[in-house]
């Protein structure tokens, strides 16, 4: 099946959140223009507070931007849907489903499980759990519980992938295996993949495209193009220069 | 390539030698080896609720009756049935053993001292009331007595058995119903919160049995005032399991199925109401005791019919042993109605069996 190719452009887009406590309003994103296009992986790194999860939720639609707007294809986003799949860092399965059942929900909330289930089937293969279809989430580790979040938006093909430091909470060696995994996933389709990490190696390990951002008030304030071909060597010279690069913009290059 | 050491990973933990291992094979393996005088000890204590069964009729049969005692043979019955269902209990059980099936053994080996002690509890019931008198004839009657005026007014008993269940079952589901729709509603619209709320901080706190008084002045027919009085302390607790279980749903789960395509409706009976499920059994099962409180009083107080009138009617004659017979009932209704509601909060939540111990 041809894969459908879409654009995604945020036009001066702003966000301000209204603190609860007192009046003062923060502004966590300001007038942000972007365009992205199928085929990329962006990752976005910055500094906490920087608006990076933020642009990511107004891609998803759930917020709504205070000013300017997000479009795909030139269709303004108003609200959540399938077509923008969205992995958050807490793999939010829903408890009281089996495995199978959670990665069947997005199929059974929109009316299409029926003669889709092997569509199902071959989500559990592509993470390996087969063997684990009928078990509830609470028996899963924790890159396992994570594997299955992320193909439970999968299995809506969407055209844009958001993952909102979907590997922040693993242990090292199965991030890397994740890594490696979403990459190959990712790879097969070439859909838009966005993704929000605090981790410089694995914004360039993973992104076509890194997006560095600042705080205060939070902006993109570099676009660096990563010209290398996957997989990518950790230790080879212009991965170590990219770091470099990223981490001097972040004011983290003492050293360099 | 790293699809395929993903499946490496369940290898290690799930499909080695030790990968279709059963919880109970594994409790084998680890388990110490009893030594003989172990083993010759569970075995005792699996016959012993037999021996106690019999120590119980030789009492009733050797130790001459304080009062006359009619149709001696009721009891006696009674005992002889109980044994024959535990020798029985036992004999399923040890023959499951022998197929190799040991949680069932188990199981009654953990019971057994119960059911010596229920055993010895009857034998010593009996020799303080019908033998000795220790405890007052007929004030406190003797279990025979029980059966036997149990057996002759059975027809009345279960008319009046009949008529509670359909009071409370009545009164008990509309309240869980009415209480299911406010709870929920409440919970995730915060404007029926708004409006709903101040009724439950009102109304709440009254306890049920405050109001039959005046149900019994204002309602039209005794029956469904019971009913409203019964619906009310079901409905309040359901209400307030419900709400708060709604309204502690992790904001996340909603975010996650929004962006999975689930729509506002489907949020709240996919989401949320699985979300809060723990939550509402816990007030159903409350509302079942707070029912069980108001139909007693109910009856007791107004409603013509029913165990809890049969109480009070059998008092006011003197009948005390038809005074017990219906307490028997009662307890045993509440019981299996407690036990059913058990069963299908551990059938709903099997999800959460893992989590909650």
């Amino acid at each position: 099946m041809e894969e459908k190719k879409v654009t995604l452009k945020l036009d001066n887009v702003s966000k301000s959140f209204a603190k609860i406590e007192n009046d003062e309003v923060t502004h966590a994103l300001n007038e942000v223009d972007l365009t992205l296009h199928s085929g990329e992986f962006v990752s976005l790194v910055g500094p906490s507070g920087c608006g990076k999860s933020t642009i990511l939720r107004l891609i998803a639609g759930l917020i709504v931007p205070t000013t300017g707007t997000v479009s795909v294809d030139g269709k303004p986003v108003t609200k959540p849907s399938p077509e923008r799949g969205m992995v958050f860092q807490k793999p939010t399965l829903f408890p009281w489903l089996t495995v199978e059942k959670n990665i069947a929900f997005s199929l059974r909330m929109q009316g299409k499980l029926k003669g889709n289930e092997d569509r199902v089937h071959r989500m559990l293969d592509v993470i390996g759990l087969d063997a684990f279809k009928d078990d509830y989430p609470d028996q899963l580790s924790g890159g396992m519980a994570q594997r299955v979040a992320l193909v439970r938006s999968l299995i809506n093909e969407p055209d844009i992938l958001l993952l909102d430091e979907p590997l922040g909470a693993l242990d090292a060696f199965t991030r890397m295996n994740m890594q490696d995994e979403i990459l190959k996933i990712w790879y097969e389709k070439k859909q838009l993949a966005i993704m929000v990490t605090h981790d410089v190696d694995e914004a360039i390990y993973m992104g076509t495209r890194v997006l560095v951002m600042d705080a205060n008030p939070g902006r993109i304030v570099e676009d660096i193009h990563i010209d290398q071909t996957y997989p990518r060597d950790r230790s080879s010279a212009s991965f170590v220069e990219y770091r470099n690069r990223i981490l001097n913009r972040l004011h983290f290059g003492g050293n360099s | 390539m790293s699809l395929k050491e993903n499946n490496s990973e369940k290898n290690l933990s799930g499909t080695g030698d030790l990968g279709s291992l059963s919880r109970q094979q594994l409790k084998e393996l680890e388990a110490r080896e009893k030594n003989g005088f172990q083993k010759a000890l569970d075995w005792i204590i699996m016959i012993l609720p037999v021996i106690c069964g019999i120590i119980s009729i030789l009492e009733y049969k050797f130790i001459p009756d304080g009062i006359t005692n009619r149709n001696p043979q009721t009891y006696l019955g009674a005992l002889i049935v109980l044994i024959a269902a535990y020798i029985i209990y036992f004999l399923v059980a040890w023959i499951k053993k022998m197929r190799g099936n040991l949680p069932c053994i188990e199981k009654l080996r953990y019971r057994a001292p119960l059911f010596s002690a229920l055993f010895l509890l009857l034998g010593g019931y009996d020799y303080l009331t019908l033998k000795t008198g220790i405890l007052t004839q007929p004030f406190v009657p003797c279990l025979n007595a029980v059966l036997n005026i149990a057996w002759e007014d059975k027809a009345y008993l279960i008319n009046c058995t009949l008529h509670t269940l359909r009071l409370l079952l009545l009164g008990y589901f509309s309240g869980v119903i009415v209480g299911l729709i406010t709870g929920i509603a409440c919970g995730y619209f915060e404007k029926v919160r708004y409006w709903i709320n101040p009724i439950i901080k009102f109304l709440g706190p009254i306890p049920t049995p405050t109001w039959i008084p005046i149900i019994m002045v204002v309602a039209s027919s005794l029956f469904k005032g019971a009913i409203f009085v019964i619906a009310l302390g079901s409905w309040f607790a359901v209400t307030v399991a419900s709400m708060t279980g709604i309204s502690n749903v992790d904001k996340s789960y909603f975010e996650a199925a929004r962006t999975l395509g689930a729509s506002q409706r489907q949020l709240v009976f996919n989401v949320a109401i699985p979300h809060a499920m723990p939550s509402i059994l816990q007030g159903c099962t409350q509302a079942m005791s707070s029912a069980c409180v108001a139909i007693t009083v109910a009856e007791m107080m107004g409603v013509k019919a029913g165990l809890g009138w049969y109480m009070n009617w059998a008092k006011s004659w003197a009948a005390y042993d038809k005074m017990f017979a219906a307490l028997f009932v009662i307890c045993i209704i509440f019981t299996v109605v407690t036990k059913v509601l058990d069963l299908i909060k551990r059938r709903l939540l099997r999800w959460q069996n893992g989590v909650v111990k």
